[in-house]
């Protein structure tokens, strides 16, 4: 049976979402420990050996979750990579094809 | 700051119920006549240009008649007026003035808060009236807010008597709520004329705090004003975006050189910046420029920002064109910069293979959790690339410039001659 995914909104305008069938197999945890470090929100717990928010959705999109990346960064270095952090930029996607299609490059991306 | 035009400082105060000439905005010498015709004679002619002095520049005309009506748009329209083309005007009924006064409320640097001004004389020349000659101020409490008679005794300081007084007070308390109402650093009415029918606005400003616009789409204004007088860029809006959905911290991005102008022409080379506070990036925006480059954008990401708002600043300092480097750095801050390296780690993971930048990177971090977010980038892989310098608490902003140039010219594998 698969547990599907859970997610929830960030106040800035994005997301996380947690793939529970990877995060039950991950045995660091390492989102939930980086997210309870003493100076973090403290927002994610434990529950049936996957990462679940200790506040509602609600409360974490209205900035319970203060969106310190903590969680994806411990998981891509400690963890299996069960976590998106999603921060959308839209005008600025929209932006870099237009530079792009006008045949400027974008500084990240000169040779 | 966001300038507001003559016209629509005029409706917003004429909202409020503060009285001005009657008038509108003509785009052609006809509708200027249109206009005029159904005023009735004589108006005024008046630019719609953001800046003041526009009496002196010859901005503003008068007309008794409609022949003169038309040859005075005529003449206004389509002119440079300090560097800018005059596009609208406000056609307005010349008013029969008995004497001017001088209105104004801003926030105030040094007593840190909003000060009223009154001036007994008010018009063109109120810059050269002496301080204490018929000046009278008031810094307003805003636990109390300003009171009808806190105007009323502003009013008579600066040297007012007889009839005008209550409602030149109480034009003090409507202004003020304009002030107020749309978060203002600065709104003044001058001259406030003295006619027949009691004060009126003659002319009027509103200046709107940039960061306060997100507050007011009503005022349709997309843009503030930090840029100067030219139009933000497609980056600058981009970047203001991000304060306007997120109140915390602030990531104050503006394009000092967005052509590379200003690099070329110094022969100097283009680099991204990014400083916590804007003390230290100025000083280490000097130190960068003494050693050969010119930061193409100037960026205070301060007050505390969110990861996650440092993630989005990092990417569109990053997108800009021509950058051959990247300098962050920080003063001895209390700012969190643990979060502060979280956003920044997540941009280059994610907008360079493997988190190797393309570019030199200088990044200093100085303060509360410094060497954790230090560390970060070590355990992230984004620290081994050749490209990358951390610095921390030991360093100067002339160490941070130094480090880039010599990092710069590794990359380069040519050295310049730069100056030492």
């Amino acid at each position: 049976m698969t547990r599907g995914t859970f997610s929830f909104d960030v106040f800035s305008g994005g997301s996380v979402s947690f793939d529970l069938d990877t995060c039950s197999t991950c045995e660091t945890k390492a989102c939930v420990k980086a997210c309870n470090a003493p100076n973090l929100a403290c927002v994610l717990e434990l529950k049936d050996n996957v990462p679940a928010l200790r506040v509602t959705k609600e409360q974490a999109a209205r900035g319970g979750c203060i969106e310190c990346l903590a969680c994806e960064l411990a998981c891509d270095t400690d963890g299996i990579g069960g976590i998106t952090f999603s921060l959308p930029m839209i005008e600025l996607d929209a932006h870099l094809r237009d530079m792009e299609a006008a045949g400027q490059v974008p500084g990240f991306k000169r040779r | 700051m966001a300038k507001l035009l003559e016209h629509q400082a005029k409706r917003l105060l004429r909202d409020l119920g503060i009285a001005t000439p009657k008038g509108k905005v003509a785009a052609s010498a006809a509708e200027a006549v249109t206009i005029a015709n159904d005023i009735g004679y004589p108006v005024a002619l008046k630019a719609q240009i953001a800046m003041g002095k526009r009496g002196k520049a010859g901005a503003i005309q008068f007309a008794a008649s409609a022949d003169e009506a038309r040859t005075q748009a005529g003449a206004l329209l389509g002119r440079n007026v300090h560097g800018r083309t005059v596009n609208e005007l406000l056609v307005e009924q010349r008013l029969t003035i008995e004497r001017e006064h001088y209105l104004a409320v801003l926030s105030n640097p040094v007593s840190k808060t909003p000060t009223v001004i009154f001036a007994r004389h008010g018009g063109v020349e109120v810059e050269d009236v002496k301080h204490g000659d018929g000046i009278a101020t008031y810094d307003v409490d805003l636990t109390i807010g300003f009171k009808l008679h806190h105007a009323l005794e502003l009013v008579g300081k600066a040297g007012i008597t007889g009839a005008s007084v209550p409602a030149l007070a109480r034009l003090a308390c409507q202004l003020f709520e304009a002030y107020r109402r749309y978060d203002c650093m600065l709104a003044e009415i001058n001259p406030v004329a003295i006619t027949a029918r009691g004060p009126v606005a003659a002319d009027a400003r509103l200046e709107i705090d940039d960061d306060a616009l997100s507050r007011h789409p009503e005022l349709g204004l997309e843009e503030g004003h930090e840029v100067g007088d030219r139009a933000r860029t497609p980056l600058e809006k981009i970047a203001a975006l991000i304060d306007a959905h997120d109140h915390r911290g602030s990531a104050h991005f503006v394009q000092i050189d967005p052509d590379g102008a200003l690099a070329k022409a110094q022969g100097k080379i283009s680099i991204g910046f990014d400083g916590v506070g804007t003390g230290v990036s100025l000083a280490a925006l000097d130190e960068l420029v003494a050693v050969g480059f010119q930061p193409k954008n100037f960026c205070d990401s301060s007050g505390n920002p969110t990861a996650s708002k440092m993630y989005r600043i990092t990417r569109v300092i990053l997108a800009q064109p021509d950058i051959e480097g990247y300098v962050f750095v920080t003063p001895l801050s209390s700012q969190q910069l643990d979060n502060t390296a979280r956003g920044i780690v997540k941009a280059f993971k994610e907008i360079y293979p493997d988190g190797q930048p393309n570019i030199p990177c200088v990044l200093c971090f100085r303060g509360a959790w410094d060497e954790t977010a230090l560390a970060m980038f070590e355990e992230h892989g984004i620290a081994k690339s050749p490209l990358v310098r951390l610095l921390g608490r030991d360093t100067t902003e002339r160490d941070v410039a130094v480090a880039f140039r010599d990092l710069y010219q590794q990359w380069r594998k040519q050295p310049r001659a730069i100056a030492s």
